[in-house]
């Protein structure tokens, strides 16, 4: 699903600084793996992240996720690599003068699927994540678990191949993000690859799945079954 | 079918969520094209005008006819005929006769009574027509016919036409060179706003970027946004020419009687080039606008 080749991605800081994010990052994620992202802040967890999206292009090295290389992919082919990767943000992202239905439809309004097609899918992940009842509410009603709740079915609503998570659970308290956690495990379960960068250290313990610790740009761990740090 | 509801949506919602700096962008695409459209119809008028007043002549030799000098005699105007066919310089001569001046003037004012009234038969005089095989010759011929018995004048038509036509052309040009600016300026601005409207709207254009909106999908309501004000300013600044320019030139043309004036088929017949110019100036000034702003 996702191959890394000896990745560097560096960025200027000031008029000759440069901070290296990632260097010479070699990583592979099988399809239908679980894998969580961890390491300090500024370690290069979001930068991974934003090339696997290819918001940002590696400066060295090759990047393939769903069998594209992307250095090579043309910008107009960009919205096609993105339509199999889901995305979820710490803060949800989402839209406040639309429902969570029109929220969640609107990822499938924005790249041209029909009416009667949005109509059919958009109850179904509803229904997936917990929040038929919600539809029709606005986010900010609704709590953060559950506004995290319909920004991942947003991200899943087009059955992508991958889910990307950049600290899902960042700013939801230990109770919540258990059932974040949960909905997470059983999206996984359904096929769906999982990358999921955090920080929450009883969370990734409690899951037991596959750990790649950065620390300064590199990978310094990967484990199959891992917890968050080897002192813990 | 969906897909063009929410371009169209989104793109009026734009317009509206920002009605003050809307208003100012369709102004001003509004004076900049009834300047634009004011110069083409300026060139139209020259050429009606050039046209009708060149037609074949190049030089007149108008014929004393007792007015001002002793009428011309048959043989001496034989003789200036043969004498100009002789001539090198010469491609051909036409002789107009009084009568058909008269014929010619009414017809090319048929629809100004007062001026054919205020002339008879014998008003205009005789003349011959001589067009030259290069217009730059004129001199050779007012020369050597000035002094033939029985010419009046030998006027070069061109130095008639010329002063008018650098008097018109030169305000052609300054209201062509003043709407240029003008429509850049649109431009700036119509770029200014749409840059405005894609930053209100940068969350919502940063999720459809991530999950795969295609990029003329993200871009299509803030471009059309600016389409649609700038043609709104085309309309207005036509509309302003088409209720203006026939009534002024209706005007015109009973003060100034020895000119035909263009009219509304003119004003018709530009409405193509302003809405292409507006519409145009307003798309592409959106897209630069985005280029950078809304990179994948």
């Amino acid at each position: 699903m996702i191959r890394l080749h000896e990745v560097t991605k560096a960025f200027k800081r000031g008029r000759d600084g440069e901070v290296v994010a990632l260097e010479t990052v070699s990583l592979e994620i099988a399809k239908g793996e679980f894998v969580f992202v961890v390491g300090p802040s500024g370690s290069g967890k979001s930068t991974l992240m934003r090339l696997l999206t290819r918001e940002q292009v590696a400066d060295a090295g090759e990047v393939w996720v769903a069998g594209k290389n992307l250095k090579k992919l043309r910008s107009w082919k960009v919205p096609l690599l993105r339509r199999e990767i889901g995305y979820v943000f710490q803060d949800f992202k989402l839209l406040p003068n639309k429902t969570v239905r029109e929220n969640v439809a609107f990822a499938l309004e924005v790249i041209g699927r029909g009416r009667r097609d949005i109509r059919d899918r958009v109850p179904e992940v509803l229904e997936l994540v917990g929040l038929t009842d919600k539809a029709g509410a606005l986010p900010h009603e609704l709590s953060g678990g559950q506004q995290q709740r319909v920004s991942i079915a947003r991200a899943f609503v087009n059955n992508p191949r991958l889910l990307l998570c950049d600290e899902p659970t960042g700013n939801l308290d230990p109770a919540t993000s258990v059932g974040i956690m949960k909905l997470l495990d059983r999206i996984n379960r359904t096929g769906t690859t999982v990358v999921m960068a955090t920080h929450d250290q009883q969370i990734v313990d409690s899951m037991r799945r596959r750990v790649v610790e950065l620390e300064d740009g590199r990978i310094v761990r990967d484990q199959v079954r891992g917890v968050y740090g080897y002192g813990a | 079918m969906a897909r063009w509801r929410y371009v169209f949506v989104e793109a009026l919602a734009g317009l509206r969520r920002n009605l003050m700096m809307s208003l100012a962008v369709v102004l001003s695409v509004t004076v900049s094209l009834t300047l634009l459209g004011a110069s083409l119809l300026l060139s139209e008028q020259v050429d009606l005008a050039t046209d009708d007043w060149t037609g074949k002549v190049e030089v007149s030799i108008f014929l004393c006819d007792d007015r001002t000098c002793p009428a011309i005699t048959t043989q001496q105007r034989q003789k200036l005929q043969e004498d100009l066919e002789a001539q090198p310089v010469v491609a051909e001569v036409f002789y107009e006769s009084k009568r058909e001046a008269y014929d010619r003037f009414t017809r090319l004012f048929a629809d100004q009574p007062t001026l054919i009234e205020a002339i008879d038969v014998s008003t205009l005089p005789a003349s011959f027509r001589v067009k030259l095989e290069n217009p730059q010759l004129f001199g050779v011929i007012k020369d050597q016919f000035s002094a033939y018995p029985g010419v009046e004048e030998i006027v070069d038509q061109r130095d008639v036409l010329n002063q008018f036509l650098r008097f018109t052309t030169l305000v052609r040009n300054g209201a062509l060179i003043i709407a240029l600016i003008q429509l850049l300026a649109a431009g700036v601005l119509i770029a200014n706003t749409i840059r405005v409207a894609a930053f209100a709207r940068r969350e919502q254009t940063a999720i459809m970027k991530l999950v795969g909106a295609s990029n003329w999908y993200v871009r299509l309501p803030f471009v059309l946004e600016g389409v649609i004000a700038g043609a709104l300013g085309a309309a207005l600044s036509w509309g302003l020419l088409y209720f203006t320019v026939p009534r002024v030139t209706r005007d015109l043309a009973r003060e100034v009687e020895l000119l035909p004036f263009i009219g509304l088929d003119q004003v018709i017949a530009i409405a193509p080039i302003m809405a292409a110019a507006g519409i145009g100036i307003a798309a592409v000034s959106s897209i630069l606008a985005l280029r950078r702003f809304l990179q994948v």
